[in-house]
């Protein structure tokens, strides 16, 4: 128990901006000698370590880093610089539903989704059941996705993502797309989730919220990390810094 | 590149789903499904046979099959190079929200092409077996048929490396898939799917130039493809060249063959090498 299961050391993230915005053969030929590439620095050097069974949340305002930082640690970005190691099956819920393809039903999206999540269709024909039944989606499960409301398409993509046995999951602000109801029934799998073991990493600007499920909590400020904590103490410096943060 | 190839064995399933996915949607909001698959061909050997047995009458028996063992590779290399161009980017908001190897996405259009031009294949050899039945003569069975896998191999090797090259570039670089479209125009007149490899050799020009101009010819590996198809599968025909004359069928030199593996597979090579130094730019780019 309590091995380290995310491990951040010194993360560095700059992006190229192209001010002329499209990218073409034309612009590369006329413009090679003077591309005007601004470097923005959206990470500046951030170590972080989540162990195991920890739930940490990430805060701070805009701009600060933190989609970066999730988006980093689900591999969809490279550090520029620095090291990140991820012990253990992650499951990211960056966009409910993102994977999802319009034109599938249902049914066939979480066989997609599930494959890309890292199971094999006969284990994903096992969880079948508990995947539909937790999404409440009934018999809409075989019409296409694109009829799906977007509550609809966030239960499916939940109910997916928590069932498919990962170590991690990495939540961006995304439980508040589902009614009530299903935010409480997100919040009581994510209890579950988590007394069996299971780490969480999450960004949400709603800080009753993280003081709620969090057990610690890291401040992002303009790239850098500012606090790292138990909850209440850095909610409270952040609120202390500017009150409008809430 | 081996840890890159260990990693896309890993995920083969989702390449599996990836391909069957692809293989559903093309057809997913059409009344007749997956059956366009088969009927497309047919309607392709039906129009050739009525234009070149019909209405040109070239004179060489069972024309339209010449045609389209060279047509079929030809439109499956064409296909995978269009579709292809578009695979990384269609999953752009895909790849910004999910980690899985990018290379299946190319590899996924690659291979969904490849199952059509399988079934394009069968649809040939039920072709070249009605026509056996009404003409006793034309044999449809040669002895070369047995090197189609190994035609095909090559021609997926080919297609995967333009497919991984492709797809890179047109990410940075919408204008590669307007290139890339005149380009496969261009080369369906340089390469002999409407004419015979012996009608090149016997232009004028050809022979004035000492035969250079077949050699520069085939250094187009399509158009090497196109007659290792036609030579492997069907008899050896007379071409008529220059009007009234005819010409024998003419081999080609070995070397050209060579070449045809020789750049299928450095493709297929580079192509995989190049789409994996990229990669993971393709969501960022600016």
């Amino acid at each position: 128990m309590n091995k380290t299961m995310i491990e951040m050391k010194g993360v560095r993230k700059t992006f190229l901006l192209s001010k002329s915005g499209i990218a073409s053969i034309k612009t590369l030929l006329l413009w090679w000698k003077r591309r005007e590439l601004a470097k923005l620095d959206v990470l500046k050097g951030v170590d972080l370590s989540v162990r195991q069974g920890e739930c940490v949340a990430v805060i701070g305002k805009n701009g600060a880093g933190k989609s970066t930082l999730l988006s980093l640690l689900a591999r969809i970005y490279k550090p520029s610089d620095g090291e990140v190691t991820i012990h253990g099956r992650v499951a990211p819920l960056l966009e409910l539903g993102a994977g999802f393809h319009p034109d599938l039903s249902g049914l066939e999206n979480i066989y997609f989704n599930g494959v890309i999540l890292g199971l094999t269709r006969e284990q994903i024909q096992a969880r079948l059941p508990q995947i539909v039944e937790f999404s409440e989606l009934g018999d809409h499960i075989g019409a296409p996705v694109r009829t799906y409301s977007s509550g609809m398409q966030a239960r499916l993509g939940f109910s997916v993502a928590v069932h498919v046995d990962a170590e991690i999951l990495i939540v961006d602000e995304v439980l508040a797309v589902g009614d009530y109801n299903f935010e409480r029934k997100c919040f009581a799998k994510i209890d579950e989730f988590r007394k069996a073991g299971g780490t969480i990493l999450l960004v949400s600007h709603q800080l009753e919220l993280v003081k709620k499920i969090a057990d610690r909590v890291v401040w992002l400020k303009n790239g850098i990390v500012v606090q790292d904590g138990s909850a209440d103490e850095v909610v409270a410096a952040y609120l202390a810094e500017d009150p409008a943060n809430n | 590149m081996l840890k890159e190839l260990k990693e896309l064995w890993g995920f083969r399933e989702l390449l599996y789903v990836m391909v069957q996915r692809e293989l559903r949607i093309r057809y997913k909001n059409s009344i007749l499904g997956i059956f366009w698959s088969f009927l497309n061909p047919v309607v392709q050997v039906g129009v050739m046979t009525l234009v070149f047995g019909r209405i040109l009458n070239i004179g060489v028996p069972s024309y339209s099959a010449y045609i389209l063992a060279s047509y079929l590779p030809f439109m499956f290399i064409q296909f995978c190079v269009l579709d292809s161009a578009q695979s990384v980017l269609a999953s752009l908001p895909l790849i910004k929200k999910i980690y899985f190897p990018r290379e299946i996405l190319p590899l996924a259009t690659v291979i969904s092409n490849f199952i059509h031009l399988l079934i394009g294949f069968g649809v040939f050899f039920m072709f070249l077996l009605i026509t056996f039945l009404r003409h006793p003569q034309v044999n449809p069975f040669q002895i070369g048929t047995l090197m189609l896998p190994a035609l095909l191999l090559v021609s997926l090797m080919m297609a995967i490396g333009l497919g991984f090259l492709v797809s890179a570039l047109n990410t940075f670089y919408e204008d590669v898939k307007y290139v890339a479209g005149i380009a496969m125009y261009l080369l369906f007149f340089l390469s002999p799917v409407m004419y015979f490899t012996e009608q090149v050799a016997a232009t004028g020009a050809n022979v004035e130039s000492g035969n250079w101009l077949f050699r520069i010819y085939h250094l187009n590996p399509l158009a090497v493809l196109c007659t290792a198809y036609r030579k492997a599968l069907l008899a050896p025909v007379d071409v008529p060249i220059r009007g009234a004359e005819v010409s024998p069928p003419v081999d080609l030199n070995p070397l050209y063959y060579v070449w045809l593996v020789v750049f299928s597979f450095g493709t297929m090579i580079f192509g995989y090498w190049f789409f994996n130094r990229v990669k993971w730019k393709f969501v960022e780019r600016p």
